[in-house]
């Protein structure tokens, strides 16, 4: 079969990657990095440096042949406006319900993966057919696109809970680590809490499609509503892994996620240390590094 | 003898309330002097101006007395449904029903300013978790723990998907507090593609029908929900009337708007055309009265236009506002720096346009809830407004960022991208916090730096 060569882009954990790719594309979910001096946006009082960092990235490498961007979050949402005004690549809005428990959020997912894909048709994709698309997702599933596990040392286990995390801010991984912790669960965006569920085989031979909005949909996050499920995870999750402490990450201007921390530490036994960042220079950083290493200190 | 058009304080509107009221003014049962709210505690009503008609003075009473109808609607027997985010769509059919009073406790965000701070709900918001980080609409949380500011809802509905975060946010966080919240879907509204058609929505916008039937099955949910609390059906007749009646007041807003935005001299003061675009939303918890309202301040804005009579003089700057100020304030001090309202998009231009009446009850609501500004691209808003900008002859476009609310901090830009482009007149953003005594001097100099730029503009 031939490489696909071109490329979308996305960053949200609502796109079903198998989906693009069922189409002859190749998905790209990026981590964005704050680049200094881009110019789609510049630093705005109000804006999540989150935000700011896909748009300028994306700009910047010109990399994407169509770009895809959800709901989920209002300032990306806000993100797509400028992206189809100042952007010449191809780009799509995807709607994610916030509201899960009704049927007809369901079939609403449903149907924009359908409109996804024509959108991808028109990017010069193939409309996969039934077994192509359910191959494609056993190969995912196989190759543990679902699994991210991590491997427990001997540190202090902590969970490290949030939304997304740009690339810099991975580094906050290996300050924990050298900070005497370990980290067993990574809850945020990115780690295990972003991934979908492993596909069920049966379902996926009766109707892929279906089984891959079934499980994409059920992810959990802070924006559903309600959000029951996200501490219905966490309290499955919290249980197995064993940690003593929960590192909250949230960047600044995140509404969804900020607005957590207080009940989170209301539902939780553990100590929680919040962490917020604005994205910019080595002095959020740093703010962290002392943050987390008097955590831990506490935690031992 | 009818008083020439003025803005006086507060003081000065008590020591005239007596002398109208001795000439045999007569008043509804809410009326009475000003100043006896400022003993409530909403203390900043001493650092505004009003205009100086009766019939302005009923529209201030009339809002400044919301929380007492509340409480004697529920002493009345009837019960109380907290809409929260939609703003204009579920309170319609829950005022179809006879016994059923919503009202959006999204409004608690102008207590801070109101009241001065004194209130204490943002200092709540803050132990909640809720900092300054949120929009102040975070008051609401504060005033839902107080139980101080308005009765606590038989029923709570917000709607979600493509709203803003902060409200969305700050209202799970009540969910978590405790309070049952009965969840409904909004989609960001989209064209139609491929060969969907065309559904053309109140205010120009338009969606694909499978958004329209999405929305109306959603507001199917409240529907049941409503005939539950209220114990009687919510029928096509009784929704039908109940658009009807709503359709009611946004003719006269809509006529009010016109004469008030287009007129030479400027005919009723920013903050009391502020006032009345709000009843539309939820007719501040009684309907009838509403009208009665509105068709008062209609009758002396029309009386006032017919004789060339009003506020500022002719050249006052013609200003088109985006989005509501958490300051009242703000809007007696466009008018000091020279400046005049000449159309407005508060957030909720959707619950000014008429609920078609030409479809199917259910169906004619979710059009109008898919046409609210907010749940469409900024550029759609910024369309709308361009439009509007035409229609009423706005000058110049102030955009007022509402601080920390998730929209405001890229619309503004889009806004004034499109503005600029499409009608070439000047744009200004302002951020205006709920007290704006800090940063006036600042704000008056960017208001009177706008003022400046469109009197030169003519003269060019």
């Amino acid at each position: 079969m031939k490489e696909p060569t071109r490329t979308i882009v996305y960053i949200c954990p609502y796109v079903p990657s198998e989906w693009i790719a069922a189409h002859g594309l190749r998905p790209r979910r990026m981590v964005p990095v704050p680049l200094d001096g881009a110019a789609v946006i510049p630093r705005v009082e109000g804006l999540c440096p989150y935000a700011r960092a896909f748009i300028n990235d994306v700009a910047a490498n010109g990399e994407a042949d169509g770009i895809v961007v959800t709901t989920v979050c209002d300032q990306m949402r806000r993100v797509f406006d400028l992206v189809v005004r100042r952007l010449d690549t191809p780009a799509f809005l995807l709607n994610v319900p916030s509201t899960w428990q009704t049927t007809a959020a369901r079939r609403l997912y449903l149907d924009e993966l359908k409109r996804l894909g024509r959108f991808l048709v028109r990017l010069g994709g193939r409309e996969p057919g039934k077994d192509h698309l359910a191959q494609v997702m056993r190969d995912y599933d196989d190759a543990g696109e679902h699994v991210t596990g991590s491997s427990r040392t001997d540190g202090i286990p902590v969970v490290v809970l949030g939304g997304p995390l740009m690339q810099r801010d991975r580094v906050l991984f290996d300050i924990v680590e050298q900070s005497g912790g370990c980290i067993v669960l990574d809850a945020t965006e990115m780690g295990q809490r972003g991934r979908r569920s492993a596909f069920d085989r049966r379902a996926l031979a009766e109707d892929p499609l279906m089984e891959l909005a079934r499980a994409y949909f059920e992810i959990p996050d802070a924006s559903r509503r309600p959000n029951s499920e996200l501490y219905r995870w966490l309290k499955r999750e919290l249980a197995q892994a064993g940690a003593r402490g929960i590192i909250f990450h949230h960047y600044v201007w995140c509404d969804t996620w900020h607005a957590e921390l207080g009940r989170l530490k209301e539902w939780t036994d553990l100590p929680v240390l919040q962490l917020d960042s604005d994205g910019q220079g080595d002095a959020s950083i740093a703010r962290s590094q002392n943050r987390i290493r008097a955590f831990l200190e506490m935690l031992q | 003898m009818i008083a020439p058009p003025r803005q006086i304080a507060l003081e000065e509107w008590d020591r005239e309330y007596e002398r109208l009221r001795r000439a045999g003014m007569l008043q509804p049962i809410y009326g009475g002097p000003l100043g006896r709210h400022v003993e409530d505690g909403d203390t900043r009503l001493l650092k505004l101006r009003y205009d100086n008609s009766p019939a302005a003075l009923r529209l201030w009473n009339f809002l400044l007395t919301e929380e007492d109808r509340l409480r004697a609607a529920r002493e009345g027997g009837k019960k109380l449904v907290g809409a929260m985010k939609d703003l204009g769509t579920v309170p319609v059919m829950a005022y179809s029903l006879d016994n059923l009073v919503a009202f959006y406790p999204d409004g608690a965000w102008w207590i801070p300013c109101v009241m001065e701070l004194n209130a204490g709900l943002l200092q709540i918001a803050d132990s909640l978790g809720i900092d300054e980080s949120f929009c102040p609409v975070r008051a609401m949380l504060g005033a839902f723990v107080t139980g101080a500011h308005f009765p606590v809802p038989d029923l709570l509905t917000c709607s979600v998907g493509a709203t803003c975060d902060d409200f969305s946010a700050i209202a799970q966080r009540l969910n978590g507090l405790g309070h049952p919240i009965l969840w409904w879907e909004i989609p960001h509204r989209r064209s139609p593609e491929g060969d969907e058609q065309a559904v053309t929505l109140p205010g120009g916008f338009s969606a694909s029908p499978s958004q329209v039937e999405f929305v109306r099955s959603e507001l199917e949910r409240i529907r049941i929900a409503l005939e539950n609390l209220a114990g009687e059906s919510l029928n096509e007749p009784a929704l039908a009337r109940g658009i009807e009646k709503a359709n009611r007041v946004r003719r006269l807003l809509e006529r009010l708007r016109r004469l008030a935005f287009t007129a030479p001299v400027c005919p009723m003061p920013a903050l009391e055309m502020l006032v009345a675009e709000m009843l539309a939303i939820h007719f501040c918890s009684d309907q009838d009265e509403t009208i009665a309202v509105l068709e008062d301040l209609l009758a002396e804005v029309s009386r006032r236009v017919e004789a060339g009579v009003g506020h500022l003089s002719s050249q006052a700057a013609r200003i088109f506002w985006v989005n509501p100020v958490a300051d009242l304030q703000v809007m007696n001090l466009l008018e000091d720096c020279g400046g005049r309202i000449c159309g407005t998009e508060y957030l909720f231009a959707h619950a000014l346009d008429p609920i078609p009446a030409t479809v199917p009850p259910m169906e004619a609501l979710a059009r109008t809830a898919l046409a609210d500004p907010m749940v469409g691209s900024a550029l759609d808003r910024a369309a709308r407004i361009v439009r509007d900008i035409r229609r009423f002859g706005a000058e110049a476009v102030l955009v007022s960022r509402i601080s920390g609310a998730s929209h405001c901090a890229l619309e503004g830009e889009i806004i004034a991208d499109v503005v600029r482009e499409d009608c070439d007149i000047p744009v200004l953003e302002i951020e205006v916090p709920s007290i704006t005594d800090a940063t006036s001097a600042t704000l008056s100099t960017r208001l009177q730096a706008l003022v400046e730029t469109v009197k030169d503009r003519r003269d060019t």
